[in-house]
């Protein structure tokens, strides 16, 4: 099978060409942040006060242009997806992040990525919110020792929500399909019901038509995929060496994962 | 239909989608955004102590075989995106040195708390291993189920925490 994508990993492109095409790919998203309405930290912090929800459904867009993207260039032959690196899970400690980084947002109204953009854009709030992300990395680097077991427990390697719930992974696209739009129907409705809007916006029409027929056409890609097997999608049985940790099957993962040893880990990059 | 400077959610998260479903294709993996800072901490840190910082069993990674922390596929995406955000923001007339609060908060405040927020989550997304892009989004698309949990407990940490803060947004 040839596969053109990704173009660095199959030859078609060098590693040099590579970094330099990450700055128009780096514009895109900054641009996009900034249109999002991300460069500004209150539109962030509303979100978990139901003001302003654009947070949680521009992120549910995002992942399910990324996911369809992603799963149906595989799909078609176009992309090698062993050649794509994959994040691998270590569930607990992305938990307690998760719960530290939610606290931090929320207190400090971006997070990385928006507050580059929003620095960009001259707010100073961002500036001093970096300073504290530069700090606190610095902290987690320089102190590693003391949280570096930690950080490599429940090691679960590349673990797949398809693979997790026993389902197949076109299923498992259109299941994350349909919690995102019904996710965003309801954060939208707890909005108008928390925050009704002062004014009735005279493009709201014209804007839940454009929204619809996205979703439609997201909807179709999902549904297309369930009449695929999961392997029309990824071989699980091919070891590649892009993972940062050797791939092991689920189970033997999930039984590991109480056993794991920092020292286990170290050696492996990670 | 004309949008103006903040366009509706779904088309403003489908364009990052693009964004990151074009590193997937070119680069092989996703975008992201905390690891080129963490990059630029090593950096800076490394030209006071290079020694400690070589031999740091976290940062020393950064390091490896001569190598320079910036040279990096995530520096070159955040350069791109600080040019793209800035670009944007310069064209919408949107340019402005300025403090963003709620109404009720004054700018000490306000600062105060950007700091300590920043603070939490430099570390969070360490521990973590990356942020809302590139664990979250990237994680997300990916199907991962770190990354799925990862987002969940975001959003239960920032409820839990909204109360408390709430003077500063409403």
């Amino acid at each position: 099978m040839d596969m053109i994508a990704p173009l660095v990993k199959t030859g078609v492109i060098s590693s040099t060409l590579n970094l330099w095409l990450a700055l128009p790919i780096g514009f895109l998203f900054g641009f996009a942040l900034f249109h999002a309405g991300f460069t500004d930290s209150r539109r962030i912090a509303w979100a978990f006060y139901f003001k302003d929800v654009g947070v949680p459904v521009v992120m549910f867009s995002a992942i399910a242009t990324g996911m369809l993207g992603l799963w149906g260039l595989s799909l078609i032959g176009f992309l090698d997806i062993s050649k794509v690196y994959m994040l691998p899970t270590f569930l607990l400690p992305m938990a307690i992040g998760g719960v530290i980084f939610g606290l931090g947002m929320v207190i400090g109204g971006y997070c990385p990525g928006t507050a580059a953009a929003s620095i960009a854009t001259g707010k100073i709030d961002a500036v001093i919110f970096i300073v504290g992300f530069l700090l606190g990395s610095l902290v987690f680097g320089d102190f590693f020792p003391v949280w570096g077991d930690f950080y490599n427990s429940d090691y679960m390697g590349v673990f797949r929500l398809d693979q997790w719930l026993g389902i197949g992974l076109g299923q498992t696209v259109l299941l994350v399909v349909l919690i995102a739009v019904s996710g965003t129907i309801f954060m939208r409705f707890v909005q108008n019901k928390v925050w009704p809007p002062a004014e009735v916006d005279p493009q709201e029409k014209y804007v839940i038509r454009l929204h619809a027929a996205l979703i439609a056409v997201a909807l179709v890609i999902g549904i297309t995929f369930t009449f695929f097997p999961s392997e029309s999608f990824i071989d699980d049985s091919v070891e590649t060496p892009y993972y940062i940790v050797p791939k092991t099957t689920v189970s033997q993962a999930i039984s590991e994962a109480q056993t794991l040893e920092f020292s286990d880990l170290a050696g492996s990059g990670a | 239909m004309k949008f103006g400077t903040r366009w509706p959610p779904i088309p403003a998260g489908i364009l990052i989608g693009i964004s990151m479903l074009l590193a997937f294709v070119v680069a092989g993996r996703g975008i992201g955004a905390s690891g080129a800072m963490t990059r630029l901490v090593a950096w800076v840190q490394h030209g006071l102590f290079p020694a400690a910082t070589e031999q740091s069993a976290y940062f020393g990674k950064y390091f490896a075989d001569g190598a320079h922390p910036l040279n990096d596929y995530v520096v070159f995406l955040l350069v791109g995106l600080l040019v793209g955000s800035f670009v944007a923001a310069w064209l919408s007339g949107e340019l402005r040195v300025e403090v963003l609060r709620g109404p009720r908060s004054s700018v000490a405040y306000r600062l105060g708390l950007a700091l300590a927020g920043g603070i939490l989550v430099g570390f969070a997304a360490r521990l973590a291993r990356g942020c809302t892009s590139g664990q979250g989004l990237v994680g997300g698309a990916e199907l991962s189920v770190g990354a799925w949990v990862f987002l969940m407990c975001i959003f239960a940490g920032g409820w839990m925490a909204a109360w408390f803060v709430r003077k500063q947004w409403i």
